[in-house]
């Protein structure tokens, strides 16, 4: 096991080293100055500008620049922000937290509503509960999700009055009822694939020779399902609310925009305008690292949980 | 395939094993209320902002919360910025060249921690600003302010108001005297020690931190940065929350008229477009109209009689502000090196259009580059600011170019991340219709932008230009002076440097702006920009809001404004 974790760290280094030195290259061909943004349209004095551009290590050539930021990451520092001269880690750690507060709620909506839909969706077949589910799950994929957000701000804050609008916390609603509009809205369109992907894969599995054979073998119904359909159908949905857990824990823009959000996914997409290089760099690194943190405590629980999968020897896989 | 099941399982538990723990986290006490309800709190718009200590602060987003913690010097109107009133200063005068100025200082002047503000105060702060190796109490670290530039009329500063052993020409002359000396004659020097960020910071905070009590009762030590102490109407109540609020209480030792809410709540936005739904839902009292509803809010919520003070019923707010949007020309690119090439092009654009379908009529058509608000603004005074298309035509021909024959392609730059594409494709539909041939020419973003501009690449592009100080001379000699860093049109005339600096000379306040006046009509003659639109308002308050006056320097008054009880 021990092997097994320090492999797949192993394995995590050429992926953030390709990750990062793409990054890294980029920057030479994006134009733009960050120092220069930094004054806005007054200029700053020439010494101070080079003291600057030093400061920051932008004086020295890319790849120099790219073996400091791995010196210094090494020693847990992610450097220091260009556009407001704070450190990185600092202001990840302000907003880190609520991305993951956001991208859990999010999940977890996923995982419950779609799933569930898409089990009632498939068992109960042409029925209008079927018809319920396919129908809506289209309408979810098609909207927008700004759209989306505004509509449920719109209903549920102006015109109910129960639920906040946006922001993560007030003197008038608690902290859960700030995370449940954005959660909806960051989880929609998953929740809505979620759904039909569950739909399609357990009406698919049906009519497997399997679940034939453990019809004939005298099983009730319920047993075939949770015993047999469910186990192979899941296999999709949950590869797909993997990879989507994944795109959520680097930020969604949008949902934060629209909801006044403080997470990384905002603050990453400002320090791009802002050409505010240390901080792109951070965020991809927290997020390169929450993500590895993620595949490896799902494959290290699978072990724990199936006692003939020993990691390390030749029956992995 | 057994294997791959258990994972399937192994992630859910995994989520909600992490959801748990998120969960917990997330839970916390109680948020505290705001103590006794008499004045109520206003909760109030602004978008993050980059940095509110002094030595720093830029944009308008932390120019208006510092400026109501801190009193520079002297202070505008609201209602009419062109008139100075005493702040921290109760009198000041210059000598007879406007080359020293003296400054008397208000004795009953404290800081909110209750130390009085002294004249070695203002020189701990402007030196802050002037020296490259100020540290960022927030990070630690050195970082040199970026707003020296409205220190470099002082003596003993470069010509980017840098000096790192200390501003000769600052002297705190005793506890209440500050002496300023210029490098040339400034009279309008009044208005530029107004600016909120020249106000006094007390250095044993900057230095040692600021102390408050936290939420559970517990002593803590705050960067100056994050909670800058000042000697203004109100003060940090905690130190500032990122991306999230600033929130500031009464300053029981302010030595000025009291406010008469309890404090204010700056709530930041990422986009104004929330806000605005906020403040429909009754949670924001004072924000932007969101896009696209400016004329539902005006029938919904009354317009304000005089643009910039909201009332109940009065609670759109549409006042000019001192800011201009303009078309800058590269007066050494051909063909616009030619006058009348450019007169073409100024003639030719249809603003009240741009103004009308762009922005909802937020905007109004610019007739030069000093706004209406501003003391010497006089109507059409640059003679081709307008939309003339048969003297567009004219212009083109006597530029050589009859009907657009043989001009070369025009290029409008711009950038795409900005919101000016639309403007700048009615400009190039005006453009077309007199006959030019014209190319978009956008540039990704706004950094990209600059380093064209910067480098003479950009025939036509745009710039923004707002009044640091509401003065003439703060739309004349960075935008026209020879050589100065905001000049991108590269204009360049020995006599108009010589009459502007003449013009700041000038001791007798009518006579200086009588000056003012005439250097901008000679440089509106040669027309080496083309002004397109004056900003507005485009603001509204809550019912309950009274009396709050948000001024052309887009600075509100909190002082005077009082809410209803909820």
């Amino acid at each position: 096991m021990f092997r097994y974790i320090l492999k797949r760290f192993a394995q995590f280094i050429p992926v953030f080293i390709g990750v990062t030195l793409l990054l890294f290259f980029i920057t030479t061909i994006l134009p733009g100055d960050p120092v220069a943004l930094r004054a806005g349209e007054k200029k700053l004095s020439p010494a101070v500008y080079a003291e600057m551009r030093h400061a920051f290590g932008l004086d020295k050539p890319w790849y120099v620049q790219y073996v400091n930021y791995l010196g210094d990451l090494t020693q847990g520092d992610l450097g220091t922000s260009i556009a407001s001269g704070r450190k990185v880690e600092v202001i990840f750690k302000e907003t880190y937290p609520y991305t993951l507060k956001l991208a859990l709620a999010a999940i977890t909506l996923e995982i419950l509503v779609g799933i569930g839909a898409g089990l009632i969706s498939a068992i109960k077949q042409y029925t209008f509960w079927d018809t319920l589910v396919t129908l809506s799950t289209s309408i979810l994929v098609a909207l927008p999700v700004f759209w989306l957000g505004i509509m449920l701000q719109y209903v549920f804050g102006i015109q109910l009055h129960i639920l906040p609008i946006s922001g993560a916390s007030s003197a008038r609603f608690s902290d859960f009822a700030h995370l449940v509009l954005p959660a909806i809205t960051l989880a929609s369109v998953s929740t809505a694939y979620a759904a039909r992907i569950m739909r399609s894969q357990l009406l698919e599995v049906q009519s497997q020779d399997y679940v034939r054979t453990a019809y004939a073998k005298g099983l009730s119904p319920t047993r075939v399902l949770w015993g047999h359909e469910m186990k192979n159908a899941l296999i999709p949905v949950v590869t797909f609310v993997g990879l989507d857990l994944g795109a959520m824990l680097s930020g969604a823009i949008l949902t934060e925009t629209i909801f006044n959000w403080p997470g990384v996914g905002f603050t990453i997409y400002k320090a791009i305008g802002q050409r505010d290089f240390p901080v792109v760099f951070g965020g991809v690194t927290i997020v390169l690292f929450a993500v590895l943190f993620v595949n490896l405590l799902v494959d290290v629980s699978y072990a724990f949980l199936d006692p003939r999968i020993r990691f390390g020897d030749a029956s992995e896989g | 395939m057994s294997n791959r099941i258990r994972k399937s399982m192994a992630v859910a538990l995994v989520l909600v094993m992490v959801f748990a723990v998120g969960g917990l986290s997330a839970c916390k006490s109680e948020t505290e209320t705001s103590s006794g309800s008499t004045g109520g709190t206003l909760a109030y718009y602004v978008g993050e902002p980059a940095y509110i200590d002094p030595y720093n602060t830029q944009e308008s987003e932390g120019t208006q919360v510092e400026q109501s913690v801190f009193d520079s010097l002297t202070s505008f109107d609201p209602l009419d910025p062109a008139t100075l009133v005493p702040a921290a200063a109760e009198s000041w005068e210059a000598n007879a060249d406007a080359t020293v100025w003296t400054f008397r200082l208000n004795k009953d002047g404290k800081f909110s921690d209750g130390t009085p503000v002294t004249a070695s105060d203002f020189v701990y702060a402007w030196n802050r600003i002037a020296s490259t190796q100020t540290m960022n109490t927030s990070t630690n670290q050195v970082e040199a302010s970026s707003i020296a530039y409205h220190l470099a009329v002082i003596a003993g500063t470069d010509e980017f108001g840098n000096a790192d052993a200390g501003i000769s020409g600052l002297k705190a002359v005793d506890d209440y005297t500050l002496e300023v000396t210029l490098k040339n004659s400034f009279g309008d020097f009044g208005y530029l020690v107004g600016h909120p960020a020249l106000a006094p910071v007390p250095k044993a905070l900057v230095e040692g931190g600021v102390k408050y009590t936290d939420a559970d009762g517990k002593e803590q030590t705050a960067a100056y940065g994050d909670m800058p102490v000042g000697n203004g109407p109100f003060k940090l109540s905690e130190p500032w929350k990122r991306n999230q609020y600033i929130k500031v209480v009464q300053n029981e030792n302010y030595y000025g008229e009291k406010p008469l809410i309890d404090g204010i709540d700056f709530l930041s936005f990422k986009d104004p477009n929330t806000a605005f739904t906020e403040f429909e839902a009754g949670t924001l009292d004072f924000t932007q109209i969101g896009e696209g509803r400016i004329k539902d809010a005006e029938a919904k919520y009354g317009v304000s009689t005089n643009g910039y003070t909201a009332n109940p019923g009065e609670q759109v707010l549409l006042g000019a502000e001192n800011s201009i949007y303009y078309l800058v020309v590269n007066n050494t690119i051909k063909p616009m090196d030619q006058a009348a090439m450019r007169s073409a092009v100024s003639l030719a654009i249809n603003r009240q259009a741009i103004c009308d379908n762009v922005f909802e009529g937020t905007r109004e058509p610019a007739d030069n580059v000093v706004p209406p608000g501003i003391a010497g603004y006089a109507a059409g005074v640059w003679a081709d600011a307008k939309y003339d298309v048969e003297g567009a035509k004219a212009a083109l021909t006597e530029a050589g170019f009859p009907g657009g024959e043989g001009a070369p392609e025009i290029a409008l730059s711009y950038n795409a991340d900005g919101g000016h594409q639309k403007i700048m494709e009615y400009v190039k539909a005006d453009l077309e219709a007199i006959g030019l041939t014209v190319k978009l020419n956008p540039t990704p973003d706004f950094a990209t932008y600059l380093k064209e501009l910067d480098a003479d690449k950009i025939m036509i592009g745009r710039l923004g230009w707002s009044a640091d100080y509401p003065i003439m001379d703060n739309f004349m000699f960075p935008l026209f002076k020879s050589g100065s860093t905001d000049n991108y049109s590269r204009y360049a005339d020995s006599a108009v440097d010589a009459a502007m600096q003449a013009a700041r000379a000038n001791p007798d306040d009518a006579a200086r702006l009588a000056a003012w006046q005439e250097v901008n009509k000679t440089v509106g003659a040669g027309l080496p920009v083309i002004p397109v639109m004056f900003y507005k308002h485009h603001h509204v308050a809550s019912e309950r809001v009274h009396d709050l006056t948000y001024s052309a320097m887009n600075l509100a008054d909190f002082t005077k404004v009082w809410l209803d009880p909820k």
